[in-house]
């Protein structure tokens, strides 16, 4: 029996059959003589006693400052030190106050009294305007401050000058330079044009102030970005703002690439048979794109490649639907593509469209599909092509002269490019409306620095938030000087945006960005040591239980002696 | 029925191509099959792929994902090889295209990498591993640096280098000769051609049939090939070769047994390949290479063009099914197989854990010519060699200049695997016995692999016949992997130990304690009794309260 049960069970069992034993058989007599035999112990000296307790606290001793002290530091996770608060700071939108003062230079030679009309516009603008981080200052062009003093990038030039008689007033931009002509009728009538001045500036700047405001406003949750700006006036933009478009905006938002420095374009041609086998993609890029990559140089840099895909098929949920032609009732008709199925149009796991870049790519498609499924028709666009939101854009060819079936010319793939140009514009976020690129490059620019302020500071956010959540990561050295360069590059990015320096913002934002990504990437921080609590017991308590056991029963023996002997020494008292 | 199908060499090229001439352009791609009969009814399938691309970024027939790999990593010239199984070189000769295209058991891959020094060469070495791991699904990003080797004798360019570039190109080599090939290794093969096994003689390769070969190969040879006029151009090559046999009992020797292409692969060729080379008198899709007496039957739409009684050829119609048929035809015919240059085969020897040994016969069979080759292994730094034990033996004792020349490049402790290169002179005929004894070292706790138990896998030794002139490469042959069996601990270890320690280091510090502050009294001086009669005494006070407590109940009942 004793076999089934356990150790333990058994023990008490035979102890029990002992202590009775001991009952029953043994006399009463034998425990009397023991105990006559028994004699005091000699008198333990004092000297004894000091030596023992001396012995005892010197193990104490040695276990509390030299066994403790190295048993923290070597099990010690490195846990650099952070400036938690301004990070915390900066993650709340607090540490900066983004403004984008932009500064519009007035030239009007001809106007008879332009310092008033500057200050009506001046005053105009900045009663309408509802976003005050983001404010136009007009500036009266002299010859001597029209030389760039490298100060400040100006956003835009106004020209003033008189229109053709009995025009309203009117404006032109241009599409490859800043300047915006304006024309007054020459019935000139300085309150008129002063409202038709500000309007016009409003018009042209709305976009991306809106932009601007909405990526402000999104960083930062409970107070509005510019929680002391101009008497109240901010709070109440922003509502004005959101109310305006929100939908419409977040919409465009949700489609930009995230920033990177470097992007790579990779043109594909996906095409459904084996034919064409070759296209003028090199020459058309370098002709019809090149323009457009190197104006936006001083924002992204860019990697062009390009490849053709014979045989690819589209993914089987992608099916077209045959809508035959409403006149005829011959075999004219078209192939169909429901929007749903554009979700699914890329063929991820056949299309080889994967880059092994470190900066991402932008994939840009044109598709030709088989020849029992052409024409193939997207009915929701009239270009016949769609765009990814954050991925790239597809179109669809539809090869009409016979000599497309082999070789696509140049001439043919500029309709492509030219779809492909706007949707890359789209997606790095440059806004649509003024119709001069140089000023809508200039908002990309702001936009961007905007944009990479606002991702570092939530990147530190993150690294805050993460480093109290997990007490059990270490910190690397490393982490930390990433940390305070990008506390640097971010104040450093704010002064540039205040003072109106939009470029250097943007490359102390972009630094920002990188150092931040590199401090909370950090591979060591990643791998957290897994060494659970069960392991931790095992690995101690074979030690720490034989060794601390007779340690604490001999101290507490000993604080036992203490007492007793005050207690005497009380009562002899 | 036995069939050995060896769907063999897929080459393409890459080219620095000027895009000028449409004509050129065509030139871009070619591809063909070569069906071989062996011996014991085996087929030999052996594919062809060849395309050209440009160096700069426009890609065309040549993968862009390929084109791109290489670029990252400044590579000039690559060759990557997955085999599975064993080519049996008695039985069915020497293998095609001497033997560049098949590499050893497992993945094989080598590369030269431009690059300033070595430690530049190792991390754009690394970048290509990675890469290439992510677009064939291999576990190539587990070449680290304990198992590349920098060969010095073994390997020479294939393609056209410039004299300054070579003096920049790096010789990396690496093997992973436990990776099994697969579908999954397939498929991203097949991606790489311009027709995708959607037509032309890829569409032969499914990996539902083709992974029952005996042996099979796939390899990818990218290489840049130059014009005299100067222009370059990069050339891949890729072979799968792969033997299999479906036969439940031996039949081989008596019948030659009918097979057919769709028999043996599943499907038969869709069409050709539109964008492959216009076929000519030269070029042809399929070539069957057959005993003469064998009659062949083929689909309808191809044109056949025989280039000896024993090699029949064949060009395919684009859109239609091409299928060959061959009937049974008793006696068994044979064509004549030239045996390789060298047999080689390769085993361990010794017993016990902490030593062994590797023997490595290497047999002549021509009966005139003697033949010269390198033998290299690439061991794990694990398995340390003894230099000093390395014999050559041979039955001829007079000829002593077997070994011509010895490369030895030391392992270093888990930083990198030993070199071993010697070259050899084989006389005619003759048979020689490579033995060297190395030792086992024993690795760490985390160093072994899940399933330590089941042994280490040694990468195949490569064998390259050497060009009595130019001392150049002229044909390699692998030998098989081995399986290394090293001392196993208990993985239970670790706690055991900080136990045993805890237990002693416990004990030690017990005793000292209790000595130092215990006071020691004479048996009869002891106040209060031992800790035993008192537990005594509690137990009898309570036994005693328990009848007590029991008595009295049922006096109240």
């Amino acid at each position: 029996m004793s076999e089934r049960l356990g150790p333990d069970v058994a023990a008490t069992i035979a102890s029990a059959a002992l202590a009775v034993a001991a009952e029953s058989k043994i006399p009463p007599e034998s425990a009397v003589s023991i105990s006559q035999k028994r004699k005091p112990p000699p008198p333990d000296t004092p000297e004894n006693t000091h030596t023992r307790s001396l012995v005892i606290l010197s193990f104490w001793v040695v276990v509390i400052t030299v066994g403790l002290p190295l048993w923290w530091i070597t099990t010690a996770i490195y846990r650099a030190p952070l400036p938690l608060k301004e990070m915390q700071s900066w993650a709340d939108g607090r540490a900066c106050r983004a403004e984008f003062p932009l500064l519009i230079d007035v030239e009007a030679p001809t106007l008879p009294d332009p310092e008033n009309l500057l200050k009506t516009v001046q005053h105009a603008l900045d009663d309408a305007n509802d976003f005050s981080a983001h404010h136009l200052r007009l500036r009266l062009s002299t010859n001597s401050s029209r030389v760039d003093d490298g100060e400040e990038s100006v956003a835009a030039t106004l020209r003033l000058s008189q229109g053709t008689a009995g025009s309203p007033h009117s404006y032109v931009l241009s599409p490859s330079s800043r300047a915006i002509d304006l024309f007054y009728s020459p019935s000139y009538n300085p309150t008129s044009f002063s409202a038709f001045v500000a309007s016009t500036l409003q018009e042209i700047f709305a976009e991306e102030q809106q932009m601007i405001s909405y990526l402000l406003a999104s960083s930062a949750p409970a107070p509005s970005p510019s929680p002391s700006s101009g008497g109240g006036n901010g709070g109440n933009g922003v509502k004005v703002v959101s109310k305006v478009n929100t939908a419409e905006i977040a919409r465009k938002m949700s489609r930009i690439v995230k920033y990177s420095p470097m992007y790579h374009l990779t043109f594909s041609l996906f095409t459904a048979a084996g034919a064409p086998s070759n296209w003028e993609i090199e020459e058309a890029v370098s002709e019809y794109l090149q323009p457009l990559l190197d104006a936006l140089g001083g924002i992204s840099g860019f990697t062009v490649d390009s490849q053709i895909q014979f045989y690819a098929s589209l993914s089987s949920s992608v099916v077209p639907t045959w809508v035959p032609d409403s006149e005829g009732e011959g075999a004219g008709g078209r192939y169909t593509l429901k929007k749903e199925d554009l979700s699914s149009f890329i063929n991820s796991a056949e299309w080889p469209l994967v880059s092994i870049t470190s900066y991402p790519t932008i994939n840009f498609i044109i598709y030709i599909p088989a020849a029992d499924q052409s024409p193939l028709i997207i009915p929701t666009s009239s270009t016949n092509a769609f765009l990814l939101p954050q991925w790239g854009g597809v179109m669809i060819h539809n090869p009409l002269a016979e000599s497309d079936n082999t070789h696509l010319t140049k001439e043919a793939l500029k309709p492509a490019l030219d779809i492909f140009a706007t949707q890359l514009l789209a997606l790095l976020g440059a806004p649509t409306h003024p119709a001069s690129l140089p000023i809508r490059l200039d908002s990309l620019t702001r936009q961007r620095s905007a944009e990479l302020l606002v991702s570092a500071s939530s990147t530190l956010g993150s690294l805050y938030r993460l480093t109290l959540a997990l007490p059990s990561i270490s910190i690397p050295s490393s982490v930390s000087t990433s940390v305070s360069s990008t506390l640097s590059s971010l104040t450093a990015a704010c002064q540039e945006l205040r003072r109106g320096r939009f470029g250097g913002a943007l490359e102390e934002g972009r630094n920002a960005e990188q150092q931040a990504e590199k401090a909370f990437f950090e591979k060591s921080m990643v791998g957290q040591v897994y060494f659970p609590e069960e392991h931790k017991v095992a690995v101690y308590l074979p030690l720490m239980g034989p060794v601390g056991a007779p340690l604490l029963m001999a101290a507490l023996k000993e604080i036992l002696r203490l007492v007793r002997v005050r207690k005497a020494s009380k009562l002899g008292g | 029925m036995r069939l050995l199908s060896w769907p063999s060499i897929t080459q393409l090229l890459l080219a620095p191509l000027v895009v000028g001439a449409r004509a050129s352009e065509y030139n871009d791609y070619s591809e063909n099959l070569l069906l071989k009969s062996l011996p014991g009814n085996s087929i030999l399938a052996s594919f062809r792929f060849v395309s050209n691309g440009t160096f700069d970024s426009h890609h065309s027939v040549f993968p862009r994902s390929l084109a791109q790999i290489l670029q990252q990593s400044q590579t000039k010239e690559l060759h990557l090889k997955f085999t599975l199984g064993r080519w049996d070189a008695e039985q069915w000769g020497r293998q095609v295209w001497d033997g560049r295209t098949a590499g050893g058991t497992g993945v094989e891959l080598w590369a030269w990498v431009e690059a300033a020094d070595d430690s530049e060469a190792d991390a754009r070495w690394t970048t290509l591993n990675n890469a290439l791991s992510g677009l064939f699904c291999a576990s190539l990003n587990f070449i680290d640096s304990t198992r590349t080797i920098r060969p010095v004798m073994s390997f020479q360019p294939a393609g056209h280098h410039s004299p300054e570039s070579l003096e920049r190109l790096h010789l990396l080599h690496g093997t992973l000769p436990r990776e099994p090939v697969c579908t999954e290794n397939l498929t991203p093969f097949l991606k790489l051609l311009p027709c995708k096994g959607k037509a032309g003689i890829s569409s032969l390769l499914d990996g539902h049939r083709l992974f029952d070969a005996q042996w099979q190969s796939m390899s990818i040879d990218v290489k840049p090939v130059c014009e005299e006029s100067g222009k370059c151009q990069l050339q891949m090559e890729q072979t799968k070769p792969y033997a299999g046999g479906d036969s439940c009992f031996p039949l081989s020797g008596v019948t030659d047994l009918p097979w057919s292409l769709s028999e043996m692969f599943g499907r038969p060729i869709r069409g050709s390949c539109p964008l492959a080379v216009v076929p000519t008198e030269e070029a042809t899709h399929v070539c069957v290479n057959i005993a003469e007496q064998r009659s062949i039957f083929v689909s309808q739409g191809s044109e056949e063009r025989k280039k000896s009684p024993e090699l029949r050829c064949f060009i395919l119609h684009e859109n239609l099914d091409f299928d060959i048929v061959l009937p049974e035809l008793s006696p068994s015919t044979n064509i004549l197989l030239t045996p390789p240059p060298v047999y080689a085969s390769r085993s361990l020897t010794g017993h016990g854990q902490e030593r062994g040994g590797i023997q490595a016969v290497l047999n002549n069979p021509s009966s005139n010519s003697t033949v010269e080759f390198v033998y290299l292994e690439s061991l794990p730094w694990f398995m340390k060699p003894y230099l000093h034990t390395l014999s050559v033996t041979i039955s001829v004792k007079a000829n002593r200049n077997i070994v011509q020349d010895i490369y030895y490049r030391p392992a270093l402790d888990r930083k990198r695997g030993t070199q071993l290169e010697v070259r050899l002179r084989v006389p005619p005929g003759e048979t020689v016995l490579l033995n060297y004894e190395f030792e086992k070292a024993v690795l760490r706790y985390t160093e072994y692999p899940p399933d330590a138990n089941r042994g280490f896998d040694i990468a195949p030794a490569i064998i390259s016949i050497l060009d009595p002139t130019s001392q150049k490469s002229t044909f390699s042959i692998r030998t098989t992997s081995l399986l290394l069996s090293l001392p196993t601990p208990d993985f239970s270890m670790p706690y055991n130990v900080i136990i045993l320690t805890s237990t002693v280091m416990a004990l030690a510090f017990g005793s000292i304690f209790n000595i130092l502050v215990r006071r020691f009294v004479g048996a009869d001086e002891v106040i209060g009794g031992s800790l035993i009669s008192k537990i005594r005494g509690h137990i009898m006070a309570f036994a005693a309260k328990r009848r007590r407590v029991g008595g009295s109940k049922p006096k109240t009942e």
